[in-house]
């Protein structure tokens, strides 16, 4: 342990920051402290914009004992934190505002790969692209790609419980996570989950992954890892109507037919794309693009990209285009990939929306979104995982123009309305964080949300890890036998 | 408590509130309650100390399913036959078939994450559960997940009471992921003769083959003779897809060895060998370490006992049936045979998992599975007076 012997300190009388900024300094050196304000700026927003939060001090520690060491000091102080990964979170979840950061990007070790078992043991800070280059020369992969793995972290992941276009067929962060250690925010070390099979008892595993930093830190995660599949094949659909797509989207679902992924951009976001240096190719003309990919076995693969292929076709597709070879393949995908980067170039603001409907009413409810999108006299770019009804639609504006604000944020408040009264969810994989909040009250009964609380408070009974997310403070019957004064420590 | 008129908000089925008021009753009397479906795995659990009944059998049915989303909800009481039939219309099916049959509920499926040879493909109940309801300990209508296959929205709680047995909540409907029928499905045998070197030889050589069968399960010789199948071990595997597919399966297993066709039916048999078992133990262990391991087990058996091993997720179920196993492997002392050469080759690696016992065995092999001090928060946040199955998971 690296913990350092603490210095006495009177009772009730708070540390100033730059005493806790000394003490975080014996545990992770010098360097791995900031606490100027100036230095500080780097850590005032994540992906999600519009939202600015100055954090009081920010801690990045290298090792997992010193992780455990900076917890437990947080903990004797009372002090509340903010984990935080790459800060690539699209929902606010790694904004602090006055309190710590702790940051765990220098936790990067590969810990172990089992290549003959397929698992690996990674520490939070590893990014998905670098887990995915070091196992693919044993020809395995780790499935869930956020369309931002050249930048975010497991631990990020298992907090949000990431998604990504391969879910569709592969499942989301919780089917991939067999394990994980957890330092609780009172500083106890956990185990959740188990390496080897499903254990009984609670599954607290499952109820940490999507917990947003809330109830502790993963201080190293167990993955399981795939057999890369023996073929993959790539189509790209065009039309001439949104709605065409839209359908042929829910007839192939309804075929029965699961691909690797089934992703949909619209017109605006295509012609975005195109005008960007991602440029892939796609047809500028085209109203809607299906990016559909088939993976599998050799002989099942060609069986179900002609059977896909004549859904697309039968439902109105201009061309079906399937990638002759790797590089066509990349590029296909990298207009996709990129389209939320090429979409910052119309404007210095992006909202990335993410919201999920039953699959039978994309029709209507793209029919909804372009109606709010005329109505309030902006750009709506939809891309997004259309095999899951997973919906990104997204706009790029100027924050700092309070009229453009005004009417961006009413016409997404009004899309989200339509997807909840479409029977859908406020968020499929970006996370509650601060920006959701708001909505958690139009989804969830005030009994469920209490559920929420409690749960919370198992883990965090003090509710100083990533405090004033996911569920309004309000919302916690419980809320108010905890000590208050505590959240906000003057340092 | 004085009963108001009912104003049901969208999707609330009656008996909802007719759980609320047993839990309701039950809390300010502190009677415990023992939750139960149809009763068909009742006395896998520990034993429970509970003075009444609540029954979720006749809490059934479907609330709706819009077969283009691939979803479905239920009320906890449909048993998993029904679920089978409403899906089939429409040539739909939840690839979920725990061992013991269809005739459980959905409620208990989940509250006790059974899962069967399907799991190795289709994943477990954690994996096909989108939402559900539930009723705590206090009488609280709780909702966690929703309805739609992708959702990260609050903390989860879908997940919390998956495989909780009840101790957290009665749940009264779930959401479920379903998938179409495939247009093949297709059940084969092979049958393991030779010795143990070849045996293993050959597991490890359908590991590596390329092959991604829905299901894939090893018997002991004793469950191959009790399905009519051979007097040896035998591999039963089911191949499911579109005929090209299928084919191509069937063609790269029979390079390696010969391959028969069997019904369909030999997988319900298969789950229903264990309904008369008293005793069921799943080890689970790294699928590798496992091939190697559940080969030598097949071969040097012990009599009356039934075996099978998912050599893709490494799950070897054991069963027997009345004491033999108990006196066989030396259950009392909390260690079986098999645990012993699981551990003793990997130390630490291997987890065991009882899931059936006579109930004085219980206390003896497990006592509790939730001691640790998060569980028992938990527990203590959902059901604060103790009265939901106290003791089916230990104290
Ligand atoms: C261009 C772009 C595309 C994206 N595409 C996708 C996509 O396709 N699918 C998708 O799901 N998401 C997507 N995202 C969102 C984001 O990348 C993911 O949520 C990602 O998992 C966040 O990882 P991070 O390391 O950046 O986490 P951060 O933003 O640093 O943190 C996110 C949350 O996790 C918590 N946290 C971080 N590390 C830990 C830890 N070790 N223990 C406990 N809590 C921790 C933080 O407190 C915070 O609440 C996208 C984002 C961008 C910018």
């Amino acid at each position: 342990m690296t913990q350092p012997t603490r210095a006495p300190t009177l009772a009730h009388t708070p540390p100033t920051r730059s005493a806790i900024a000394e003490r975080l300094a014996e545990i992770v050196g010098e360097r791995h402290v900031l606490s100027r304000p100036s230095e500080l700026l780097v850590y005032n927003s994540d992906g999600l914009p519009g939202y600015r939060r100055q954090p009081r001090l920010a801690v990045f520690p290298g090792t997992r004992e010193e992780t455990i060491a900076v917890v437990r000091l947080l903990a004797d102080e009372g002090l509340p934190f903010v984990p935080r990964g790459a800060g690539t979170g699209l929902s606010g979840g790694a904004l602090a505002d006055d309190i710590v950061v702790i940051g765990l990007h220098r936790l990067k070790k590969i810990i172990s790969l089992d290549v003959e078992n397929r698992r690996a043991t990674v520490e939070p800070g590893v990014v998905n692209l670098r887990l995915n280059k070091h196992v693919a020369p044993h020809s395995l992969l780790y499935a869930p790609d956020p369309s931002s793995e050249a930048a975010c972290t497991i631990g990020g992941n298992v907090a949000e419980n990431a998604g990504g276009p391969h879910c569709l067929k592969y499942g989301v962060t919780l089917n991939h996570v067999l394990a994980m250690t957890v330092v609780l925010p009172s500083g106890e070390v956990v185990e959740l989950g188990s390496k080897v099979g499903e254990r009984d008892g609670y599954d607290l595993r499952g109820a940490f992954i999507g917990s947003e930093g809330c109830f502790g830190l993963a201080l190293d995660i167990t993955v399981k890892l795939m057999v890369k599949p023996q073929t993959v094949r790539t189509l790209l659909a065009d039309f001439t109507s949104v709605d065409q797509a839209a359908h042929v989207t829910s007839a192939i679902i309804a075929s029965g037919i699961v691909p690797a992924a089934l992703e949909f951009m619209d017109g605006p976001t295509i012609r975005v794309v195109e005008d960007s240096i991602y440029a892939a190719g796609y047809p500028r003309d085209a109203e809607a693009i299906l990016l559909i990919e088939l993976d599998g076995l050799d002989a099942g693969v060609s069986a179900d990209l002609e059977a896909v292929r004549r859904i697309c076709l039968d439902g109105g597709a201009r061309n079906v285009k399937v990638a002759r070879d790797d590089a066509e393949r990349m590029k296909l995908w990298q207009g996709r990939k990129k389209a939320f980067g090429a979409m910052g170039r119309l404007a210095p603001h992006l909202i990335v929306q993410d919201a999920v409907i039953p699959r039978t009413r994309l029709p209507d409810i793209l029919a909804t979104i372009r109606a709010i999108s005329e109505k309030y006299g902006v750009v709506v770019c939809n891309v997004f995982h259309a095999g899951d009804g997973n919906l990104h639609p997204n706009i790029a504006y100027s924050a700092d123009d309070p009229a453009e604000s005004e009417r961006v944020h009413k016409a997404m408040t009004e899309i989200m309305r339509a997807c909840i009264d479409a029977g859908g969810s406020i968020t499929g994989e970006h996370g509650v964080g601060l920006d959701k909040m708001g909505y958690m009250e139009s989804i969830f009964s005030e009994s469920s949300l209490n559920a929420m609380c409690e749960l919370r408070a198992v883990f965090d009974p003090e509710r100083r890890s990533n405090p004033g997310k996911v569920v309004p403070v309000h919302a916690c019957k419980e809320w108010h036998a905890v000590p208050g004064g505590r959240l906000r420590v003057s340092m | 408590m004085a009963r108001r008129a009912r104003r049901p908000f969208a999707g609330e089925h009656v008996s909802t509130e007719a759980v609320v008021s047993a839990i309701k009753e039950s809390g300010s009397n502190r009677t415990p309650l023992r939750i139960a479906g149809r009763s068909t795995w009742l006395d896998a659990g520990r034993p429970v100390r509970a003075d009444k009944t609540l029954s979720l059998r006749d809490d059934s049915g479907v609330v709706s399913y819009v077969p283009g989303d691939l979803t479905l909800t239920v009320r906890a009481g449909t048993t998993l036959d029904e679920i089978g039939r409403v899906t089939g219309e429409h040539d739909q099916w939840l690839p979920l078939d725990p061992y013991g049959s269809n005739d459980g509920t959905i409620g208990a499926t989940i509250a006790t994450a059974s899962a069967g040879p399907l799991a190795s493909s289709f994943g477990f109940p954690r994996d096909l559960l989108l939402g559900l309801e539930f009723v705590n300990g206090r009488g609280d209508v709780v909702r966690g997940g929703g309805k739609v296959v992708k959702n990260v929205a609050g903390f989860d709680l879908s997940r919390l009471l998956t495989g909780s047995w009840g101790t957290l909540g009665v749940i009264t409907e779930v959401t479920l992921r379903l998938y179409a029928r495939p247009k093949v499905d297709r059940t084969f045998v092979v049958k393991l003769r030779g010795t143990e070197k070849q045996v293993t030889g050959l597991l490890r050589a359908f590991r590596g083959a390329p092959i991604a069968p829905f299901a894939m399960e090893l018997l002991n010789a004793t469950s191959a003779r009790a399905l009519s199948l051979d007097d040896n071990p035998v591999c039963l595997i089911r191949l499911g897809g579109n005929a090209a597919a299928v084919d191509a399966q069937i063609k790269a297993i029979a390079t390696v060895v010969k391959v028969d066709e069997v019904a369909d039916a030999m997988w319900s048999q298969l789950r229903n060998l264990e309904n008369g078992a008293d005793d069921t133990i799943r080890i689970a262990a790294l699928p590798v370490q496992f091939v190697a391991t559940s080969a030598a087990m097949l071969k040097d058996e012990m009599p009356g006992i039934f075996s099978y091993v998912n050599i893709h997720r490494g799950v070897m179920r054991i069963f027997t049936s009345p004491q033999a196993l108990t006196v066989a492997a030396g259950i009392p002392d909390g260690r079986t045979s098999v645990d012993l050469r699981v551990s003793s080759e990997n130390p630490g690696e291997g987890v065991v998992v009882y899931e059936k016992l006579p109930a004085e065995v219980w206390p003896i092999v497990s006592p509790t599975v939730i001691s640790d001090s998060l569980s028992q928060g938990i527990k203590k946040a959902y059901d604060p007076h103790g009265i939901l199955n106290p003791g089916i998971l230990g104290d």
